[in-house]
């Protein structure tokens, strides 16, 4: 999991582009980053730590150049030091290569190196790479053609891109990971995501798996690894550059908690209509399923957890299941459509389960908030969730998103009879949501359990998987322990962790059977001294046990579990704020992830 | 244009037009379907601005939300007044992102590009602080200005007495000296207000008025937004695509065939109008409104996310945002005499305000000038005569 740029003719200005585009690529990782240019030569500059302190490194150093690369990484294969920082170069210097991915056969390959005498520097897998290409330059090729041989030896996923000395060429190919071009005048960027470049081009080509890029003063190619040309078609990309700013917040995912009225209309735009009571989902054609599979990790997990239970009540068999845990051991699978839920479309886990699915023959469909991703290219359909960029590496705006969508797919693919009453919903949320967020006093809660030992967050039914991602998003931004449950469950063992110090957080909407037993596990709770936070609607008496309570307007149930969602994300963000959390790029952690 | 950045001040909450900025300051009511402050920013894009420092402070993160990092391609940056102590102050607050002349406007006036161009071009010439001026009948309610060769001899706030003419349009020039002068300002009862600047430039330099004559509007009180809604769409300042001559429908919007729609209206993005519903004339509806079948909407403001159920009769409103409406709801209209804290406004053409999230089960009727707070809920069959303030239950 890693970010990769490089840029060919922006002359002078080519160092600041890729440090720039690194910045814009953060996102994808920060525990250490840097860049080559090809000046005749070929210098490297990297460091441990995030683009500012490479860019405070750069001013000690004379680089320059006007082809260049460069990386920001998240570790994989040893720690974020500066020696594992990328880019990596070869025994003689001349070689220069980044890398996203994992190389699965790097063990064999270093040690076939070592063997042949080169010495290695890092402990990563990517080293492997330039040393691959000093060999194949040695045994007399030319530099592309030494590209080419160095990554075909190359198994498992990778983004690379490579410079070398006395060419004025980058060289990069893609296999699982991701990589897209940017078409300037004169001037050709390669990123492993496009805000890398979008400030200077809309103009995008997405490589595909086993293709190969060659990026020079000419402009740029596209063949396959064995040198076949292959046709590419250009792409333009809809959103504004500038739509990554923060708009006067201090954290992108405040700003994107605040955005999510916004973006819930786009999701729905043109794919309700409450007159007649339908709900259009473009083109995915008549699908009907007889059963579906979601595949997901994380955040999108949980907005799965909350899409088979839509499916379920419509009457069709509908599971979640961990992305990582099906692609290898894959369930039988039958006639369903197996739905991968992966906001960017680059989660190696789910595209790894999709695939999984893919071979033994089944339809696939992803849902996801990316367009021209991987999965949205490799699946046979693809639903859009229309977020618009998420920059906070913990998942926001795009977890209430893929709530709506779910809700539109299951809601198009299946006949209820009457849906009048869950368009209303859909088409009130995003009123709703700004009322929670206008008048939530989420803050006030945060500052009471600023100090808590660990936060509880319990549900049921729609409910469930809200408390799952109101402990997800706890742990993430917070780093303090947080789990949730099923309500019933707490007295199942979790009940023992209970104590004064450790509020629950309990979800209850609606006043019918899950709201009564929700409350009886609430008094469980409250009889053991828990102070408890209700998030309510005032329809059950929840708010008579609870010490604080985060007021939700009546509504569907379904909408319920969006509005629930909004009030604990910002009880996260607060929480996290008052520790002084690095929020937007917590340790650790990587927005998209796209190593398994 | 040779000034290229404006410093927007939208950090007051505009408390004359209260129960509507519950939730959001003045510049964010609507104008038309947008808010106020869009216009603001379409005239200083229009005039070639290139940098939008916009002053926020109560509910900003309304505005935040709204425009988020740019308007039109221009970078809009954020400053913000922790607390509002003056228009004086708002500016001051955007001192440290201001290098060269701005641009100073009021956040919560309708103006157009061509006056800002003036005051503009008046400043790059002169050198002189420059203001617009503006020809108004009424001079009470505003800065009254007099104007002697193209150089404002007096400023005079909301005047008494005297034969004024013209006041102060709000859109200034002004070299970087200007936060200078307002350090130097005293505080009148803590507040530094821009207008006490300017008089005291007025003594000391010479200010340029500058007299245009594009369109200036203010919505003072609620029921103004009637009147700001007639301008806007009688200019056609509005950004849905004109299905005919005076009649803008959002391409997302889904109006029954049905339903008819009698210009100037319109019609923004999501929104659901159902048969037989009549939809204007003079009519504004923001994003994502919901007009039941049978429904009659005339001369009225209905802003984002508000329903009205079928068989209802809306002359003369104007909602906040998310206000449901059940069936049958009746507002018949003015004439009527409107009551703001203690003071009586005889005979406005007002239907009823009524503010956000405001809930009326169905069957409910309004007299006219009725005034109804937020989140109000009124139960099925009520009659509101008069105001009904914030959060309470109305039963029969």
């Amino acid at each position: 999991m890693c970010g990769i740029i490089g840029c060919v003719g922006r002359d002078d200005a080519t160092l600041e582009t890729l440090v720039h585009g690194l910045s814009k690529l953060e996102y994808r990782g920060y525990d250490s980053a840097g860049v080559a240019m090809a000046n005749g030569g070929v210098d490297v500059v990297k460091t441990s730590g995030e683009i500012d302190d490479l860019r405070e490194t750069l001013e000690g150093s004379a680089l320059t150049g006007d082809v260049g690369i460069g990386h920001t990484r998240w570790s994989t294969h040893g720690p974020p030091t500066d020696a594992n920082a990328h880019p990596h170069q070869d025994c003689t210097g001349d070689v220069a290569v980044v890398h996203n991915g994992i190389i699965e056969n790097y063990q064999s390959l270093r040690d076939e190196l070592v063997g042949a005498g080169h010495t290695f520097t890092s402990d990563t897998d990517t080293e492997v790479v330039p040393h691959l290409v000093e060999d194949a330059l040695e045994a007399g090729v030319d530099p592309e053609r030494a590209v080419r041989d160095a990554v075909s030896r190359l198994e498992g996923s990778y983004a690379v891109a490579v410079v070398i000395a006395g060419e004025e060429t980058v060289y990069a190919a893609r296999n699982d990971s991701p990589l897209v071009l940017g078409l300037g005048e004169g001037e050709t960027f390669l990123a492993s995501d496009v805000p890398a470049f979008r400030d200077f081009t809309d103009q995008v080509v997405y490589l595909a798996d086993g293709e190969f890029a060659k990026l020079d003063a000419e402009g740029w190619t596209v063949t396959t690894l064995d040198g076949e040309p292959v046709e590419k078609d250009v792409d333009t990309i809809e959103w504004d550059p500038e739509e990554t700013g923060k708009s006067g917040y201090d954290h992108y995912m405040l700003k994107e908690i605040h955005e999510q009225p916004r973006a819930l209309r786009q999701c729905l735009r043109g794919r309700v209509d409450e007159m007649a009571g339908t709900v259009d989902i473009e083109d995915l054609g008549d699908l009907s399923p007889t059963g579906v599979q979601f595949v997901a990790c994380g955040t999108s997990y949980h907005a799965a957890l909350y899409g088979a239970q839509l499916f379920r009540e419509a009457g069709i068999p509908a599971q979640a299941f961990l992305a990582s845990e099906y692609a290898t051991s894959v369930p039988p699978i039958g006639d369903a459509l197996v739905v991968g839920v992966t906001q960017s479309g680059e989660t190696a886990d789910t595209l790894s389960a999709l695939r999984a699915a893919r071979k033994r023959g089944a339809r696939t469909m992803t849902v996801t908030n990316v367009v021209g991703s991987t999965a949205a290219r490799e699946c046979d359909h693809a639903f859009y969730i229309r977020a618009g960029p998420e920059i906070g590496v913990a998942a926001s705006k795009t977890f209430s998103s893929q709530q709506v969508a779910l809700n539109l797919l299951a809601l198009g693919m299946t006949n209820t009879g009457d849906v009048r009453e869950i368009i209303t919903a859909l088409r009130e949320l995003p009123g709703n949501v700004q009322r929670v967020l206008d008048e939530s006093v989420a803050e006030d809660v945060a500052e009471v359990y600023e100090d808590a030992g660990a936060y509880f967050f319990i549900g049921r039914g729609y409910q469930y998987p809200v408390a799952l991602e109101g402990a997800l998003k706890m742990k993430e931004i917070t780093y303090k322990h947080a789990e949730g449950f099923a309500s019933g469950e707490l007295k199942h063992g979790p009940l023992a962790l209970v104590t004064e110090n450790t509020p629950v957080f309990a979800v209850v909407t609606g006043d019918g059977e899950q709201a009564r037993k929700t409350v009886g596990n609430v008094k469980e709770v409250e009889a053991r001294d828990a102070p408890v936070v209700a998030i309510s609607d005032g329809q059950s008496d929840v708010d008579r046990y609870a010490d604080h309570v985060l007021e939700l307007p009546e509504t569907h149930p379904r909408a319920a579990a969006v509005l629930a969602n909004t009030h604990l994300q910002l009880v996260s963000y607060h929480v996290a704020n008052l520790l002084g959390r690095n929020i937007d790029k917590p340790r650790n952690l990587a927005k998209s992830v796209t190593v398994e | 244009m040779e000034i290229d950045t404006a410093v927007v001040l939208a950090a007051g909450e505009g408390t004359r037009l209260r129960p509507l900025t519950r939730n959001r300051p003045k510049p964010m009511l609507p104008a038309g379907n947008r808010p106020i402050l869009a216009h603001v920013f379409d005239a200083l894009v229009e005039a070639g601005v290139e940098r939008l420092l916009t002053v926020v402070g109560y509910k900003r993160d309304r505005v935040q939300d709204h425009f988020g990092p740019t308007y039109r391609g221009v970078p809009i940056t954020y400053v913000t007044q922790h607390k509002q102590l003056g228009s004086g102050h708002a500016l001051l607050q955007a001192q440290s992102a201001v290098d060269g002349p701005t641009l100073v406007l009021n956040g919560d006036r309708l103006i157009d590009a061509g006056t800002v161009e003036a005051v503009a071009d008046t400043f790059s010439t002169t050198g002189d602080p420059s203001l617009a001026v503006v020809e108004r009948q009424d001079t009470r309610r505003y800065g009254a200005v007099e104007v002697r060769d193209g150089v404002i001899s007096d400023l005079v706030e909301k005047p008494r007495e005297g034969d004024y003419r013209l006041i102060n349009g709000g859109v200034y020039a002004f070299s970087a000296a200007i936060f200078d002068a307002i350090e130097e300002t005293s505080r009148e009862e803590g507040e530094l207000a821009l207008t006490d600047t300017l008089a005291n430039l007025i003594e000391s330099n010479r200010v340029r008025g500058v007299e245009v004559d594009g369109m200036w509007v203010d919505a003072t009180y609620p029921w103004d937004l009637l009147t700001v809604a007639r301008e806007v769409l009688a200019r056609g300042r509005v950004v849905e695509s004109a299905r005919r001559e005076q009649v803008w429908i959002d391409d997302s919007a889904r109006v029954h065939n049905e339903a008819v729609v009698q210009g100037p209206v319109v019609i923004g993005p999501d929104c659901e109008v159902g048969p037989d519903a009549i939809v204007g004339p003079d009519v504004a509806l923001g994003a994502n409104v919901t007009v039941g079948a049978n429904t009659v909407v005339q001369r009225s403001v209905l802003d984002a996310d508000t329903r009205v159920d079928a068989g209802s009769t809306l002359l003369q409103t104007v909602t906040g945002q998310d206000v449901h409406l059940g069936a049958s709801t009746v507002v018949p209209g003015g004439p009527a005499d409107v009551q703001v804290g203690t003071r009586v406004f005889e005979d406005q053409r007002l239907g009823a305000v009524i503010a956000d999230r405001a809930r009326a089960r169905g069957d409910v009727s309004f007299s006219p000038g009725s005034l109804v707070g937020p989140n109000v809920t009124l139960d099925a069959g009520v009659t509101v005569d008069g105001n009904v303030d914030e959060g309470v239950e109305v039963t029969r």
